[in-house]
């Protein structure tokens, strides 16, 4: 049964690939492309995977899917037409991938108990074992990925730092208006006067000024 | 009886100002509960920087950048770095290696519950800071652009 | 001992919340406007998250015993009774207020133009006893004189 819905899912995956490849319409690329990031996110939950999972659909679904349409609103809304096909392009593609998929047929089988990932004595073994002794927590991804595997995460650390900085650094935090003068608006409110009342809008008597108090 | 004028896009102001102190809640509870089931830090500050991003979209990011200022934001970006590289170097003072958290209490079990608190600590601050300053900066860019 | 009994009666809820989603997938996929469609995809977020959640509820209570379970089931429905439908009244309301025209039953559409769809929108609701009934609510009419 997990063979099936693991199949099913990740032909949902193949599916939602082709269709953001083929669509032209780039909002609805960007709304696939978080569809199959919460599809992978399941297929990782059938996988026992539930730490990548929830980081998955966090980023890939939640964070970037903002980040993608905030980046949409620069530009328009369809992919500029191709030009022409290039059949050198497609054969050196073929040609590429088909060396990946010879190359995975040397790798162990999928969920086998015999790969190395989980029969090395010194890694999978030692961190399953010996992780409740040495560093404490029952979460065995948290203790590899703070403790067994520190430096790694602070790269990580530093990687998600860059980032943050090249960004802020190329686009720049504007700061037309001071922050002190923020309206109290949120956009889209009818445009009030002092009292908070908004215009043109009066559920109260004209002559009611006090209860109008500001929201 | 207080009468409210009537706003634009009151449904949304109301529930977004339900859900965010949830939100924010849970995100700490997934920084702290990753000890015990899926969680830790990335995924907390993911989860803690889209409330703020969904306080963002409501309000208007004046408002936001009211409440969390750029400053603030550039603080927790690079503070999240140092907290976790500090808590390196702490560990190479008290006597060990670079991340050794071994040495940090009485008792190596502790010392490592120690350490993971503040690493997966930065690595929180930092994921949320960084992807609050690029929701700020993509969406200041658009205002400035539609005010031109 | 309790196992069948439960399993017995969480397979109908299941099956009724199976009906639910295939129903709202149907709906999507068939359904000719915008707004019909928007429609059925809310019956899937709400009837098809409360049956599940009431089949996981009972699952839960009764045979794992477990009350961490328990209560972040309920959470999870109690957040997504909250969340979906505003998510569907987002959609409905920024689509009027872009233009969008509903159609009626018979196919045709309902307003004239978009700028009436769009004002329609942004118009506040007419009270009973105000003669003038129509889409141009908010932006002519100033009650100053109107006492009530």
């Amino acid at each position: 049964m997990d063979h099936f819905i693991i199949i099913c899912l990740l032909s949902f995956l193949v599916a939602i690939a082709i269709g953001i490849v083929v669509l032209r319409d780039l909002l609805a690329g960007v709304l696939l492309s978080g569809l199959y990031s919460f599809v992978a996110a399941a297929a990782f939950v059938v996988m026992d995977a539930v730490d990548v999972a929830f980081t998955e659909a966090a980023v890939g679904a939640g964070i970037s899917t903002i980040l993608f349409l905030g980046a949409l609103t620069f530009t328009r809304h369809d992919q500029k037409r191709r030009g022409h096909d290039s059949l050198p392009a497609l054969v050196f593609v073929v040609v590429t991938g088909g060396l990946l998929i010879y190359g995975t047929l040397d790798m162990p089988y999928y969920g086998s108990a015999t790969s190395p990932a989980q029969t090395h004595p010194e890694l999978a073994v030692r961190f399953i074992e010996q992780s409740a002794g040495e560093v404490g927590p029952p979460n065995i991804v948290t203790s590899v990925l703070a403790s067994y595997r520190g430096y790694d995460t602070l790269g990580e650390v530093v990687v998600v730092f860059a980032a943050g900085i090249a960004v802020l650094s190329l686009l720049g935090l504007r700061r037309r208006t001071p922050v002190a003068e923020a309206p109290d608006d949120a956009p889209g409110d009818v445009p009030g006067d002092a009292n908070g009342n908004a215009n043109g809008d009066s559920p109260e008597r004209p002559t009611d000024n006090g209860s109008g108090t500001r929201t | 009886m207080k009468i409210y004028p009537r706003q634009r896009h009151r449904v949304l102001q109301v529930i977004a100002k339900l859900l965010v102190p949830f939100v924010l809640m849970f995100a700490l509870y997934v920084q702290f509960h990753g000890d015990f089931g899926p969680g830790g830090g990335f995924q907390a500050g993911v989860i803690f920087a889209a409330a703020i991003i969904l306080h963002g979209l409501i309000f208007g990011l004046q408002r936001t950048r009211r409440v969390v200022t750029p400053g603030a934001v550039r603080v927790l970006v690079s503070g999240g770095v140092l907290i976790y590289a500090g808590t390196g170097v702490l560990c190479m003072l008290m006597g060990g290696n670079l991340l050794d958290y071994d040495v940090l209490a009485h008792d190596p079990l502790h010392g490592q519950h120690w350490g993971i608190f503040f690493v997966e600590l930065g690595v929180g601050v930092t994921v949320t800071g960084v992807m609050i300053s690029l929701f700020y900066c993509f969406a200041s860019r658009r205002t400035d652009d539609a005010r031109r | 001992m309790v196992e069948p009994i439960i399993n017995l009666i969480c397979l109908p809820l299941l099956a009724v919340a199976c009906l639910f989603i295939v129903g709202g997938a149907v709906g999507l996929l068939r359904l000719p406007d915008f707004y019909t469609r928007l429609h059925a995809t809310s019956v899937t977020d709400t009837g098809g998250a409360i049956f599940v959640s009431i089949a996981l509820f009972m699952q839960a209570v009764f045979v794992y015993g477990d009350v961490m379970i328990t209560i972040k089931v309920v959470l999870i429905l109690f957040f997504t009774l909250f969340t979906a439908p505003t998510a569907s009244h987002a959609l409905a309301k920024t689509a009027l207020l872009s233009g969008h025209v509903p159609l009626g039953a018979d196919g045709k559409p309902l307003l004239a133009t978009r700028g009436e769809a769009a004002r329609l929108a942004r118009s506040r609701p007419v009270s009973d006893d105000d003669p003038q009934l129509g889409v141009d609510g908010a932006m002519q009419d100033s009650d100053g004189g109107e006492q009530r």
